[in-house]
């Protein structure tokens, strides 16, 4: 109340102030309705037995039954497990070759610790490509069978990196003592720096799952049989109309296309809230190191 | 740093090797891992040279697989639609991503940028294939495309466009499902140059007079400029690697404006109705390996020029 020359222009910075929050808040906000609104509609037409016709917010005509064909189909239901198991075991092996990778290349003093780097770094470089990958599993015999799209992701020279610069953060005087009161590589690895990376192993373990998980291309170059097709090859084609399981209870085509990609999602949908924070740790240590 | 010094007299090279011996052991499954999926493929660029269809042994035939290549229209065509599709994504993502990161610094309320965050961060853990099924029935000519049926509501449009099997409007819908894409994910970089900036610079600017239009002008933006760059650096040496974005969304009747290197391959070889040339296609995946490699170089070293050190 004293300084009754000065509030005129208090208030009108307030203003200023208020409305450019107003603007941004509004501006921001119509940006996350659009990225919604894709997701809102599929969800929306999924559960909506007369879906068919766009723009509404609610299920008009609510019911289950696309979700019903999706799961009483045998012939989905075992993508979704072939999915379940490549993306299980795939993350596990990808985290052993990280990770062992990783403990390697931060041994500074071990001779030939450069020469291993940078063989791993000129596949950054440099690929023999799609064609030759192709005849070199078809010659191994990988090809047909899920053994190709469990081991060729695992080894995933950047989130070994990744893991590498994890590891640099750990303080080189734990090594020396650990080594000091007899302890091998090998137990020095399992009690000293696995344990002290559980944030770096749980950041990178989910990169793999989500790539694994969401893993087409793999498939659709090394994998002809149906049998072993996981649920985004089945997803594809049923998108594409042929497959379409059939529809129980009066659901729609369309229906059960919707609930087939919310099955799709599921998943990582349920598990992302609690997980975030450890997707956006990995991009950070991996983007701003300095 | 005085260990290094001090390191001038090393052990004899055989008691290094020995004093590690078990960390070559635990490198080896790396390097089984390494040589089966990259370096023998690499060594498979060998049937560029051939004629190869795989029941019959390669044989030998020199340059001819590139001859035959550099003079095919639609590989040239490939090629530059390789180039224009990365490079034109890359830019608008990275831009959209800096306007987002901009707007999204000035949310005051920390919980509602967690909210926000939460939901512009969705979309990147979509797999192509959910996204291109997302947009193909959003972008319908049918009745349950929202966007038809919107735009025609609000009468801009006279009758339905199939946006994704349309050559006039496959790029623009591509760009825009890349955007939706990937734009989110891309703040996190952007965010985390903006949350180092020291509130000192601002709090002087502010007592200096600058607004927030000002401040964001003068400080932030210019703070961010030097992780753009990082971030085009990078991308810029991946723009080879397209493949799975285009391959879920492109159809028959829009190859002639999305048909990519990778995808020329994949047709070429698998899809191609008779005996694939296997020679023949790797022949395309080495020139296009060559090329991503000379990109990959160049951004090392622009990196190096401008932000101290490689990409790599």
């Amino acid at each position: 109340m004293e300084n009754k020359t000065a509030m005129p222009v208090m208030n009108k910075k307030t203003f200023k102030f208020q409305l450019f929050s107003l603007l941004n808040g509004l501006g921001f906000a119509l940006f996350c309705f659009l990225i919604i609104i894709p997701l809102w509609k599929v969800l929306v037409d999924s559960l909506d037995l007369a879906s068919g016709y766009g723009m509404k917010v609610w299920p008009t005509n609510f019911g289950l039954a696309g979700y019903q064909s999706v799961f009483s189909n045998p012939t989905l239901l075992r993508p979704f497990f072939v999915s379940v198991i490549t993306t299980v075991s795939g993350t596990l092996m990808g985290l052993t070759i990280s990770t062992l990778g990783a403990y390697v290349l931060i041994q500074w003093d071990m001779p030939g610790r450069a020469f291993l780097g940078n063989i791993l770094l000129f596949t950054m470089i440099f690929s023999g490509g799609m064609i030759p990958s192709y005849i070199v599993m078809k010659n191994l015999g990988l090809v047909n069978t899920l053994w190709v799209v469990i081991l060729m992701p695992a080894i995933n020279v950047y989130n070994l990196v990744l893991m590498r610069n994890f590891f640099e953060g750990i303080p080189a005087s734990l090594f020396e003592s650990a080594t000091l009161d007899g302890c091998t590589p090998m137990q020095i690895f399992y009690k000293i720096v696995l344990p002290l990376s559980k944030a770096a192993l749980a950041s990178i373990g989910l990169m793999f799952a989500v790539s694994y998980w969401n893993d087409y291309t793999n498939y659709k170059l090394y994998i002809t049989k149906e049998m072993l097709y996981n649920f985004q090859m089945k997803l594809r084609s049923i998108m594409m109309g042929s497959d379409l399981p059939s529809a129980n209870g009066g659901a729609t085509e369309n229906t059960v296309q919707n609930a087939a990609v919310i099955v799709a999602i599921l998943p990582f949908m349920i598990l992302y809230p609690f997980l975030q924070k450890y997707f956006v740790k990995g991009i950070n240590i991996g983007a701003v190191k300095e | 740093m005085n260990a290094a010094n001090i390191q001038v007299r090393k052990a004899p090279l055989k008691n290094r090797i020995l004093k590690y011996k078990w960390f070559y052991v635990m490198f080896l499954p790396v390097l089984a891992f390494v040589i089966v999926f990259h370096y023998l493929p690499m060594f498979g660029v060998y049937f560029a040279f051939t004629k190869y269809n795989i029941i019959k042994a390669p044989v030998w035939v020199g340059l001819k697989n590139f001859k035959r290549l550099f003079s095919m229209p639609n590989f040239w065509r490939a090629f530059s639609n390789t180039l224009e599709i990365s490079v034109t994504s890359l830019l608008l993502n990275t831009g959209m991503s800096v306007i987002i990161s901009l707007m999204l610094n000035e949310i005051v309320s920390t919980r509602a940028k967690k909210v926000a965050q939460t939901i512009i961060y969705l979309p990147h853990f979509m797999s192509w294939v959910v996204t291109a099924a997302v947009f193909q029935m959003l972008f319908s000519p049918t009745t349950s495309g929202l966007l038809n049926q919107l735009l025609l509501k609000m009468g801009l449009i006279e009758e339905s466009i199939y946006f994704l099997g349309n050559s006039q409007w496959w790029r623009l819908s591509y760009y825009i499902i890349n955007i939706w894409h990937n734009t989110g994910w891309g703040t996190i970089i952007f965010m985390a140059t903006l949350t180092g900036i020291d509130p000192g610079i601002y709090e002087a600017a502010s007592i200096d007079g600058a607004g927030r239009w000002k401040k964001m002008w003068y400080i932030t933006l210019p703070s961010l400029a030097n992780t753009i760059i990082t971030v085009l650096i990078l991308n810029l040496a991946k723009v080879m690697n397209l493949f799975e974005s285009v391959f879920v969304l492109q159809n028959n009747a829009v190859m002639d404006v999305s048909q990519v290197l990778q995808t020329y391959v994949y047709y070429q070889t698998f899809n191609s109705g008779g005996i694939p040339d296997y020679g023949y296609t790797t022949a395309i995946g080495l020139f296009r390996s060559l090329v991503g490699a000379a990109l990959v170089l160049m951004c090392n070293y622009a990196s190096k020029k401008v932000r101290g050190r490689g990409i790599m």
